[in-house]
């Protein structure tokens, strides 16, 4: 049961208005704002058809709203999902826009295209545009490299794609379609290069789109904002309908998801935002800025709290994470400085007798380490460490936070080597991608039925629910040896005249393995019965006979689906060229998002004893016992400082440009029909930059509950200590020096 | 339909009444759903045969060719013979062979261009074909439909659709755009979007006049403003139809209704029939009020309005939804409807499925249910949800049946392999199958060729788009591994494919397809020897082909040289709808569980036992049709010219056909209804639909009242 401490019971007193709650990590924001949703469902009398909307930034965390919120319902023998609609911004658009599709241009079966198709398409559109244009290059490559082959196309186009990537997101956050785009253009007096390269691929996108019947995530946002403004009639009725708006880590609200919540509620209407402006870390080339949540709360006729207090840190992690708080508001950089990247309330403990108490107080337990190390050594230190750790520790929870999927990938090579064991938390969760490679296995051999090799790996998946059995794992080890060595595989699978079965194996004398075997043989003769129909049936086909568990079943289920949408927009992809996408989801190298990932599967208590690989992002909203923040060093976390580097700034572009930002800034431009000069935005990226990752620092240490170790590396061999990391490293040390001199005194 | 024998058998006094009203009597006759109206009016066909009418001068009018099942079931079960057929027809069908038989009278007054050559009808397949012919290049060259995002066969199915609205309802295509424009257009980009389906919708038109090519529509239109005025054509079909059935007039559209007013001034005798809660097919020009307007041209009002069929608890919770969702539907009926209400919440869809395929396997098991006697039906029914319920069920030794009229022909394993044989058979075409084309298609078409096999054949013996004789497999040991008795089988096949490119001339392609299927793949060792579904889906192919063909071959005097083979396998290609065949609705009396869209099922009016609703939370059980293009409600003879379509009318649109939905399926359900709910839609996104919402609200109701006592 929930109980509310002073502060979470001020904001949970809120009936109705508009209310802003500034939190700091851990102070259970979102335990607050679901109780604050239950309470309203109890009391407030909806007449049929109304909800609570209530607004979160990733699935997973709809998805923690929905099932407390069910529970509430569950009394009365409803079903689950009465009273209220928990959504991602959007999954909020997309009941929007399909509330009303043809006040968008839509009908009703208008596909969403994902990451990857929107990234296809985008190519395409380069690609083109590129061959249009081979002199295009010149304008913006290094001397050094205007005549190098590789960098004139290949380094070339993958810049543009970046570049056109961002314009064309900011240019439909804007509210400007590709015809705007270019009216502006013709209005505008100067000479705007990377707007008009820009606007035309825009122009081709957004057509390749339109042929498709697809809209991006970008245009189902806009399109959300677009039918709202345009249909008084509709909005009222959803007004009507969604009585209270409850919008969780609003600090990364968009531009667009304030615009949409804002005409949603309307004046007079309910609408309460929660968020904590030092954790926002998803603002890269968006228009996401936490300072128009710290404007909200301030605004005048908003209720403004605070919810400072957090029992998940010890006290020392707090103390460190609120000093970085207040180096950053004496930031040596003026501009950073300036930009306010992390503000008060600083974090403060938890009062006497809250149920969640502080952990106890350890000092020695954070460590900031100096020295600087290799990438390698890094990697191996910190896998030792942990390992000894976990030994001591079964029953605690150990994180390795990264700020990039490939560093997090390398650091998964040395604890498999360490033999310590791991969970990862990066593109795809472990969950996910084994179902995805279980399925390619089956489809590959599907691919190619006469490989010995291959009809042996679909073997092991059909076997994979007895893998952890010691006797089935040797059993089905000498099997899988036995169907590798076939030589003709239809004598298995399809004996005609000679049957292995009976020749090789019956002769063996195991009648177990022959049992096996034959059930094997019906199961393959089935698959490859199957093989010809529509891939996202044989999925569903295949699906039902390897997964049992119910996670595992839904997830298959979506592959079936993203495949059958793959199918659907290149119809001459076969089975081959279908197993070839599973195999890159399950290798990582492709984003999927299955089931268990959306569904807040990830709880790092479920993992005692394990360590968890995640990014910074994904870690968000976690916390573990014990957390490793690796490579603080000035290429993950520059300081807009001479030496360091910058990921947006290419060495092959002339002038330390920045492609995206200087693209963006000439948008803007266009739209405030202001005055363009180029460097200005790369310049200024770089601190929008260092002030994000100055938060996503403030995310990594605010995720450790007792212990907390800092470490960087040199990275290629030139980086340097992170700024932020000197700063608190020194105070750090002051600090417990302070305290060492102090000790023996008392 | 098809209703059981013993219901035709036992009727009911005033079912009796209607059958047997005299033969010079016109009858209105109104009822809801499962009241015993489509008995009534079968054993009034039977009667008037009975009394000596001739069978020709009867005419049984119905909106969709399926619903005449019932009337043609019993006809063919007649015993005694007497000469002569009772003609069935719908609009379309009698529009096209009036035209058809009076087309040299009135072509050149339509406007057509070539009024002396004959006139070339246009099934779905073809208009569809020559939208792109005459359609793409304006788009493209014109930016239209620049802020539509809707990919080019819906874009262009929506502009037929317009075109047929106009001509059912009854007003000139020329005024599509600005009726759509007043109503709906709440900025300047909609207003462009109808000013585009405008321009199109008449060059398509010209198109057609110009090329003597008749789309529905304008099969309509020359029917009725050109063929019906000319006394010949009246003289004529009022001599065939004195005594008229018409079933369903509330799915059917004001050009029904006028013919049917007309044929009801001359005809001796005539039964209309109406369901009051019906007139679901509201996007194909349906409209009910139109259809009640019939019922003044009638002397005798019967009506039916007692359901033979819904239990008491069944008959609670429809009425009950459907009160609160429109209270002019129907008034609540007082008993607990908890009974005919089971449902279990899932979190994820797959365990919805699952659930439902084990109610069944207990219905069928523990409680005697026949399958003949569930229903599964869902708003929209995708492949891999009808997948994964008939694998369910058959695992589980339930058998099944369902609907896919609608399907692409290249989604038919059978069809993909006469068409992967035809490319192959067309090396000028210069589309050679892939690999792995060629492999489904050798296992397809070769009996117990198996994967491994076809695929080694397939590597060994496909080169450069030819299939080589097994004989060019030189090891024996690589040709046992085939075997020799597949071997001859596939060089038969090779042989055949050879010999047919070798041949001096290409057959067309309805014909090369008849001669694959019926000279080779048909024969014992080939992979269609006793298989119905392939036999049908080979026939339904040839039969499109040759529509194609007989359509082209008269538009090529027109246009440019056509290859028909190579331009038909391309459209199948892309995907177009198929044809309605109705072989198909005919292969669904078979025994098993059917698995089928609601409106599928409403359409087959056929009670059960038991019905399972999935996906409650769809929007889909509510909602129209979204199209931005078109609008049954301002596309209707009802719309009042200058009036606005507005937030309101959808809500109470929405609710009203929800409510009567319900009405209509509760009417057919005898025992209980079962509700597959997953939090998750198939898609992975949670849904709340109104049928969601009214059952929440229904459950809530309930639970307070059960408190209250």
């Amino acid at each position: 049961m929930f109980k509310p401490r002073p502060k979470q019971a001020e904001a949970l007193a809120y009936r109705r208005g508009y209310m802003g709650v500034a939190a700091v990590p851990g102070s259970g924001k979102t335990a607050t704002l679901s109780y604050l949703a239950a309470q309203l469902l109890a009391e407030a009398d909806f007449a049929e058809g109304q909800e609570i909307l209530i607004v979160t930034l990733v699935n997973t965390a709809a998805a923690n709203f929905a099932r407390s919120l069910n529970e509430y319902v569950k009394g009365d023998g409803l079903l689950p999902g009465y009273g209220y609609r928990a959504r991602t911004l959007h999954g909020l658009a997309n009941d929007i826009v399909r509330g009303k599709p043809t006040a968008a241009g839509l009908d009703d079966q208008f596909t969403i295209v994902d990451e990857r198709e929107s990234n296809a398409i985008l190519a395409e559109a380069v690609d083109a545009w590129a061959r249009r244009y081979p002199e295009a290059p010149d304008a913006y490559l290094a001397p050094e490299f205007v005549d190098k082959g590789h960098y004139r196309t290949q380094k070339w186009a993958e810049q543009l794609s970046e570049t056109a990537r961002n314009f064309i997101k900011q240019a439909k956050d804007n509210l400007l379609t590709p015809l705007d785009v270019g009216k502006l253009l013709d209005a505008y007096p100067g000479e705007l290069l990377l707007a008009e390269i820009c606007a035309e691929i825009y122009s081709d996108y957004d057509r390749a789109l339109a042929y498709r019947g697809a809209v991006d995530f970008q245009d189902l946002i806009r399109l959300a904002l677009k039918t709202l403004r345009q249909e008084p009639a509709y909005l009222a009725s959803l007004r009507q309908k969604w009585v209270f708006i409850l919008e969780d880590e609003a600090q990364d609200s968009s531009r667009l998801q304030e615009d949409i919540l804002g005409e949603l509620a309307g004046e007079g209407g309910n609408w309460v935002r929660v968020g904590d402006p030092n954790q926002a870390i998803f603002e890269s080339f968006t228009t996401a800025d936490p300072k128009f949540l710290r404007e909200f709360i301030a605004a005048a006729g908003v209720d403004g709290r605070e919810l400072p207090n957090s029992g998940r840190s010890t006290r020392s992690i707090q103390r460190l994470a609120n000093q970085l708080i207040a180096w950053s508001l004496e930031h040596p950089h003026r501009a950073i400085r300036q930009r306010m990247p992390l503000s008060k309330p600083y974090i403060l403990p938890t009062p006497a007798g809250d149920p969640q108490p502080n952990p106890p107080d350890d000092p020695t337990a954070v460590v900031l380490f100096a020295e600087a190390y290799s990438a390698a050594k890094e990697a191996l230190m910190v896998t030792e460490s942990c390992k000894r750790w976990l030994a001591r520790n079964p029953e605690s929870t150990a994180a390795i936070l990264v700020a990039r999927n490939t560093r997090g990938s390398e650091i998964v090579k040395f604890l498999r080597q360490a033999g310590v064991p791991y969970v990862e938390n990066l593109n795809s969760s472990s969950s996910t991608r084994a179902v995805v490679g279980a399925l390619a296995r089956v489809l590959a051999y599907l691919a190619d039925p006469k490989s010995a090799g291959k009809l042996a790996e679909a073997y092991r998946v059909w076997r994979r629910d007895d893998r952890a059995d010691p006797a089935a794992a040797a059993e089905i080890k000498a099997a899988s040896e036995a169907l590798k060595r076939i030589k003709q595989v239809e004598d298995l699978v399809a004996p005609r005249l000679s049957d292995w079965l009976e020749d090789r194996i019956a002769e063996n004398g195991d009648e177990g393995q022959f049992a096996d075997l034959t059930a094997f043989r019906e199961q393959v003769g089935a698959w490859l019965r199957a093989a010809e129909m529509p891939i996202d049936q044989l999925i569903l086909t295949i699906a039902g006979d390897i997964f049992r568990d119910v996670n595992e079943i839904a997830t298959a289920h979506m592959v079936a689906l993203y495949l059958a949408r793959l199918a659907q927009t290149h119809p001459l992809m076969r089975s081959p060229e279908f197993a070839a996408e599973l195999y890159d989801i399950a290798s990582n190298r492709r984003r999927f998002t299955g089931l268990s990932d959306d569904e807040g599967q990830f709880d790092p208590d479920a993992h005692k004893g394990v360590v968890t690989v995640t990014t910074l992002h994904k870690a968000k909203g976690l916390e573990w016992d014990r957390v490793y923040l690796i490579s603080a060093n000035n290429y993950d976390f520059p300081s807009a400082e001479p030496n360091d580097s910058f990921i947006g700034e290419k060495w092959f572009i002339r002038d330390d440009l920045n492609l995206s930002a200087e693209a963006l800034a000439q948008l803007k431009a266009l739209h405030d029909a202001s005055g363009y000069i180029e460097s200005a935005a790369s310049l200024n990226a770089r601190i929008e930059y260092a002030a994000e990752r100055l938060r996503l620092l403030y995310v990594g240490i605010t995720r450790a509950r007792k212990a907390l170790t800092i470490t960087w590396n040199t990275g290629r061999g030139t980086a340097t200590e992170a700024t932020p990391l000197l700063a608190l490293r020194t105070w750090w040390e002051g600090e417990r020096e302070k305290e060492m001199t102090c000790e023996p005194q008392r | 339909m098809i209703l059981a024998d013993k219901e035709s058998i036992a009727l009911t006094e005033a079912q009796m009444a209607v059958a047997r009203a005299p033969l010079d009597g016109k009858t209105w006759l109104e009822g809801i759903a499962s009241s015993g109206k489509t008995s009534a009016g079968v054993a009034r066909v039977l009667h008037l045969l009975e009394r000596g009418a001739p069978a020709e001068s009867i005419l049984i009018f119905v909106p969709h060719r399926s619903l005449a099942q019932p009337y043609i079931t019993a006809l063919r079960a007649q015993n005694d013979y007497r000469g002569g057929h009772v003609s069935v027809a719908t609009i379309g069908s009698l529009a096209q062979q009036m035209v058809d038989m009076f087309w040299f009278l009135v072509a050149d007054a339509a406007g057509f261009k070539h009024p002396r050559d004959l006139p070339i009808f246009l099934r779905l397949e073809l208009v569809q074909y020559f939208m792109t012919r005459a359609i793409e290049p304006l788009v493209d060259e014109g930016d239209y439909f620049a802020s539509v995002r809707i990919d080019r066969p819906r874009l262009y199915s929506q502009i037929v659709d317009n075109m047929n609205k106009a001509a059912l309802v009854g007003f000139p295509i020329s005024e599509i755009g600005s009726r759509l424009k007043s109503a709906l257009a709440s900025g300047v980009e909609q207003a462009h979007i109808f000013e585009d389906a405008q321009t199109c919708a008449l060059a398509f038109r010209r198109y057609c006049l110009s090329h003597n090519l008749l789309d529905f529509s304008l099969q309509l239109e020359v029917f009725r403003d050109h063929v019906w005025e000319t006394p010949q054509a009246r003289q004529y079909l009022r001599g065939r139809c004195k005594h008229l059935i018409a079933d369903g007039v509330e799915e059917d559209n004001p050009a029904s209704h006028a013919l049917l007013g007309d044929l009801l001034e001359s005809c001796h005798s005539a039964l209309i029939i109406y369901d009051s809660d019906a007139g679901f097919r509201r996007f194909l020009g349906a409209d009910p009020a139109s259809a009640r307007r019939l019922a003044d041209r009638c002397d005798v009002r019967a009506a039916l309005d007692e359901s033979l069929v819904s239990g008491r608890a069944v008959k609670a919770l429809g009425s009950q939804l459907a009160a609160q969702l429109s209270p002019s539907l129907a008034a609540a009926a007082g008993a607990d409807p908890r009974p005919a209400l089971i449902t279990e919440a899932h979190r994820y869809h797959p365990e919805m499925v699952d659930w439902v395929a084990r109610q069944v396997d207990m219905l069928v098991g523990q409680r005697d249910a026949s399958p003949n006697d569930i229903v599964i039906l869902a708003p929209f029914m995708s492949d891999a949800l009808r997948f994964g319920l008939a694998d369910g069920l058959r695992q589980r030794g339930i058998p099944v049946r369902s609907h896919r009229p609608s399907r692409a022909l290249r989604d038919e394993p059978a069809a993909r392999t006469l068409l992967t044989l035809a490319r192959l058979a067309h090396p000028h075409w210069e589309l050679p199958p892939t690999d792995f084309d060629i492999v489904f298609a050798l296992m397809a078409a070769i009996r117990d060729l198996d994967m491994v096999r076809a695929k080694l054949l397939c590597e060994m013996l496909y080169r450069h788009g030819r299939l080589l004789p097994f004989d060019e497999v030189r090891a024996v040991a690589m040709q046992e591994r085939i075997t020799f008795a597949l071997g001859e089988r596939y060089d038969r096949l090779a042989a055949w494919v050879n010999r047919y490119i070798n041949g001096e001339r290409a057959d067309a392609i309805d014909i090369f397809f008849r001669r694959l299927f019926g000279g080779l793949l048909s024969r014992a060792g080939f992979g269609f020897h006793d298989d119905v579904d392939a036999g049908n889906t080979a026939q339904n192919l040839v039969d499109s082909a040759r529509g194609f063909r007989w359509s082209l071959d008269f538009f090529s005097r027109y246009d440019e040289e056509i290859d028909l083979g190579l331009d038909y396998v391309k459209m199948v290609d892309r995907g177009v709808i198929a044809n309605f065949y109705l072989r198909d609705w005919i292969a669904d009396a078979d025994e098993g569980v059917l698995i089928a869209p609601a409106y599928t099922f409403l359409l087959s009016n056929r009670p059960v036992d038991y019905q399972f609703w999935l996906n409650i939370g769809s929007e889909g059980w509510s909602r129209r049709l979204y199209q931005p293009l078109t609008h049954p409600y301002v596309l209707s003879r009802a719309w009042l010219p200058g009036a606005v379509w507005t937030e309101d009318d959808e809500q109470r649109v929405s609710r009203e056909t929800l409510g009567r939905l319900l009405l209509a399926l509760t009417r057919r359900c005898r025992k209980a209804i079962y509700l597959g709910y997953s939090e998750l839609s198939e898609s992975g996104y949670e849904q709340r639909g109104l049928l969601l919402e009214t059952i929440q609200g229904l459950l809530r109701r309930l639970a307070r009242e059960e408190r209250h006592v």
